[in-house]
């Protein structure tokens, strides 16, 4: 392809503690070994013995490259929490305590005194910006709509045309339910890859991953199209979830998994090959260096059976917006928060990699999943440069409305 | 390349033909689905010949090969080591006895995917279908005639397999053809000095016999992706055929999922620099190939939609 450009993706260089592990594991069985892994104290001390595949990332380079800030605040996530910004009753939300959440939270974020002066920092009028919601669990649990309204409002706020800003997400099947086009300023776009499930013709051919992670014929996993060829700002709006094959599903999950093609098939039976493939995925040029924001939606939250809502006794209200530009160190933040969820609620830890706790699904019971879990994607994301992990050099700023 | 040129000839004109039992008062369907060439039982042959407009000849079903139903189940009720639907082609069949004569009874619109397959193949083919089966393989018949020339061009491949006539070697080369690993049969190995495949061999013993799937995945990684002739992303049920030369390459793009429905966009990726294309699509006329790129010993195109069956020539 004229122009464009293939590289070869390094693994980062394994930690000493890795290493020792896989000695030690060397010396053990394997299910003596998972149990010792599990017994560790520490959230995502160890990202584990699991290999990484290679991978081959294929991208253009001939793409003009944005102003874009992926790091600008690195090691720094702004929590802002309110009791009122859900109705837990009703299941509803407020949609003015939601602003208030998001201007507080990017003013926090920035240190700028007005809402404008905070969004400008990020967009400027001229940008075209994607709006990467998550869909997956809906209708029970997404993106709000009230969020995306006030982060729409702010676009728009700074000037960028309605028909410059685009809500998107892979399948058009779950777009439809939540019906985000209802809230929003008319002019808004709503953007799907697939219309039909497996369809590759909302993907850009010239942008994908390559690995052949289980014998699978289709080697590929390909970029959204518009993230390539039409936006030149992202905004990451995530839900914060359990996730029964990552762990967790935060900012790293929702731009990795919801913006390339053909991801599914990271999992067979109880093996999940997301540890290494969320990361990778995210750091492909140009989603990586456009996506800017990242704000987080933790209205509403899984603490098991995730991403989508198996049993209603899993849904719990955090009633939090999380913001910030680094999504390693915000999604460390979200394991702490579904980590700290788990114990209260006597289910075993997401690093457990137990073979009894493994059962095929539906995850109906708190002690069961259907993968092992790989919560050391986060930290694995770390190590290719996305983010910091390193619990000591990230800071959590906690707002309370 | 690693491909090597088979003796194998495609000719242009050989077209299946429809296997019809019913008698002359069933003219005028035909007719109507634009059939003008028969084949029917000995039986009824006589009867047939004070038909006019309507060409047969006799053919005792007895004497071919039963080929399967082309299309795919996708056997979501059953537990399988894969989530891949299980596609039923004749590929296998027609490699093992290229100089066979088969036929096929399928229902429907299949009669058209049948049509294409065992052209495709280059292998002699009379499909027997119901009345909901004509139309489609009348315009499916029509379509093969109006494909440009490509007398005598060989199939193309990236390895031999040894072929010890089993049930066994039959179910591997089933697998390999379903992967869209591009192969020829010999009876002995060594005739072309490339990659040699054979089941019972040491690299592929006949202990793995029972997982074909694995021997299938075995010789890709022996032949590397980087080498393959052929590769299709997108779709699990569209299988390709490459023949042609290094300067003018043919392709057939099956879809057996068509009796499901089209598929919704293919990037396939063909070994060799292709400069000029072009492609004639059934029930498509006037599609074209999308983001078409050369480079790196390879060229990558796009089908937005495959519903049943494509031809493809590249030239350099």
């Amino acid at each position: 392809m004229p122009g464009s450009a293939g590289r070869r993706l390094r693994v980062a260089p394994v930690a000493l503690t890795v290493l020792l592990l896989i000695k030690v594991g060397f010396f053990l069985d394997r299910r003596a070994f998972l149990q010792f892994a599990a017994a560790s104290p520490l959230i995502g001390s160890v990202p584990g013995t699991r290999s990484v595949p290679h991978y081959r990332i294929c991208t253009r380079d001939s793409l003009p490259r944005g102003t874009s800030l992926p790091r600008r605040y690195p090691g720094q996530a702004v929590r802002v929490q309110a009791d009122r910004a859900v109705n837990t009753a009703s299941n509803t939300i407020d949609t003015p305590t939601v602003r208030t959440m998001l201007a507080k939270g990017m003013r926090e974020l920035t240190g700028a005194e007005h809402d404008r002066d905070a969004w400008a920092g990020f967009i400027s009028p001229h940008d075209v910006v994607g709006i990467k919601v998550n869909c997956s669990g809906a209708p029970q649990i997404h993106s709000s709509p009230e969020l995306i309204l006030a982060i729409v409002e702010n676009l728009l706020a700074v000037g960028v045309k309605p028909q410059n800003i685009y809500i998107y997400d892979r399948f058009a099947n779950q777009m439809q339910i939540v019906k985000y086009s209802e809230c929003v300023a008319k002019g808004v776009q709503i953007a799907t890859a697939e219309h039909s499930r497996g369809s590759i013709l909302g993907y850009d051919p010239f942008t994908y991953v390559e690995v052949d992670f289980f014998g699978e014929d289709d080697t590929r996993s390909n970029l959204f199209r518009p993230v390539t060829e039409k936006f030149t700002k992202i905004i990451n709006v995530p839900t914060m979830k359990e996730h029964r094959a990552a762990g967790v599903t935060g900012c790293l999950k929702n731009l990795a998994y919801g913006s390339f093609s053909n991801v599914a098939r990271s999992h067979q039976r109880e093996v999940s090959n997301t540890y290494s493939f969320i990361g990778t995925l995210a750091s492909v040029e140009p989603l990586h260096s456009r996506t800017v924001l990242n704000v987080m939606d933790g209205l509403r939250s899984l603490w098991h059976g995730g991403p989508f809502l198996q049993s209603p006794q899993f849904l719990f209200y955090p009633k939090r917006i999380v913001l910030g530009t680094d999504p390693v160190a915000m999604d460390h933040f979200l394991i702490e928060m579904i980590e700290a969820k788990r114990k209260e609620e006597g289910a075993p830890s997401l690093f457990d990699r137990s073979p009894e706790r493994l059962r095929k699904g539906p995850e109906l019971d708190k002690n069961f999943n259907s993968f092992i879990r790989e919560p050391g994607h986060v930290e694995y994301a770390g190590q290719l440069g996305l983010g910091i992990y390193n619990r000591a050099e990230i800071k959590e700023k906690i707002v309370q409305l | 390349m690693n491909n090597v040129f088979t003796p194998f000839l495609l000719p242009a004109l050989l077209l299946p033909a429809l296997f019809w039992p019913q008698g002359p008062e069933t003219a005028p369907a035909l007719r109507s689905a634009g059939i003008v060439d028969i084949a029917v039982p000995a039986a009824q042959a006589g009867s047939w010949k004070t038909v006019t407009a309507i060409k047969t000849q006799s053919i005792d079903l007895h004497q071919l090969t039963k080929a399967a139903t082309p299309t795919v189940n996708f056997r979501t009720s059953n537990a399988s080591a894969t989530r891949e639907p299980w596609v039923d082609s004749n590929g296998w069949r027609f490699l093992r006895q290229p100089g066979g004569r088969f036929h096929y009874d399928v229902p429907g619109k299949a009669a058209a995917l049948a049509a294409a397959e065992a052209y495709a193949y280059g292998v002699q083919a009379v499909v027997k279908t119901d009345e909901a089966g004509l139309k489609p393989f009348g315009e499916m018949i029509r379509f093969l005639q109006s494909l440009p020339p490509g007398d005598a061009m060989p199939a193309l491949f990236n390895f031999e397999y040894v072929d010890d006539g089993s049930p066994a070697a039959g179910e591997f080369m089933n697998l390999l053809v379903r992967t869209n690993l591009l192969f020829r049969v010999v009876k002995e190995p060594g005739s072309s000095g490339g990659m040699t495949v054979a089941l019972g061999s040491a690299e592929y013993p006949k202990s793995e016999a029972g997982n074909p799937k694995l021997l299938a995945e075995k010789v890709r990684a022996h032949l590397t992706d980087e080498k393959r002739l052929l590769r299709v992303y997108g779709s699990d049920v569209v299988i390709g055929r490459l023949v042609g030369s290094e300067a003018h390459t043919r392709l057939f793009l099956l879809n057996y999922g068509a009796g499901h429905g089209g598929v919704d966009g293919i990037r396939v990726r063909v070994l060799g620099n292709f400069a000029r294309q072009q492609m004639t699509q059934f029930q498509a006329p006037g599609t074209t190939l999308l983001d078409y790129k050369t480079g790196s010993g390879a060229t990558e195109f796009t089908l937005a939609h495959l519903p049943v069956f494509a031809v493809i020539d590249l030239q350099r």
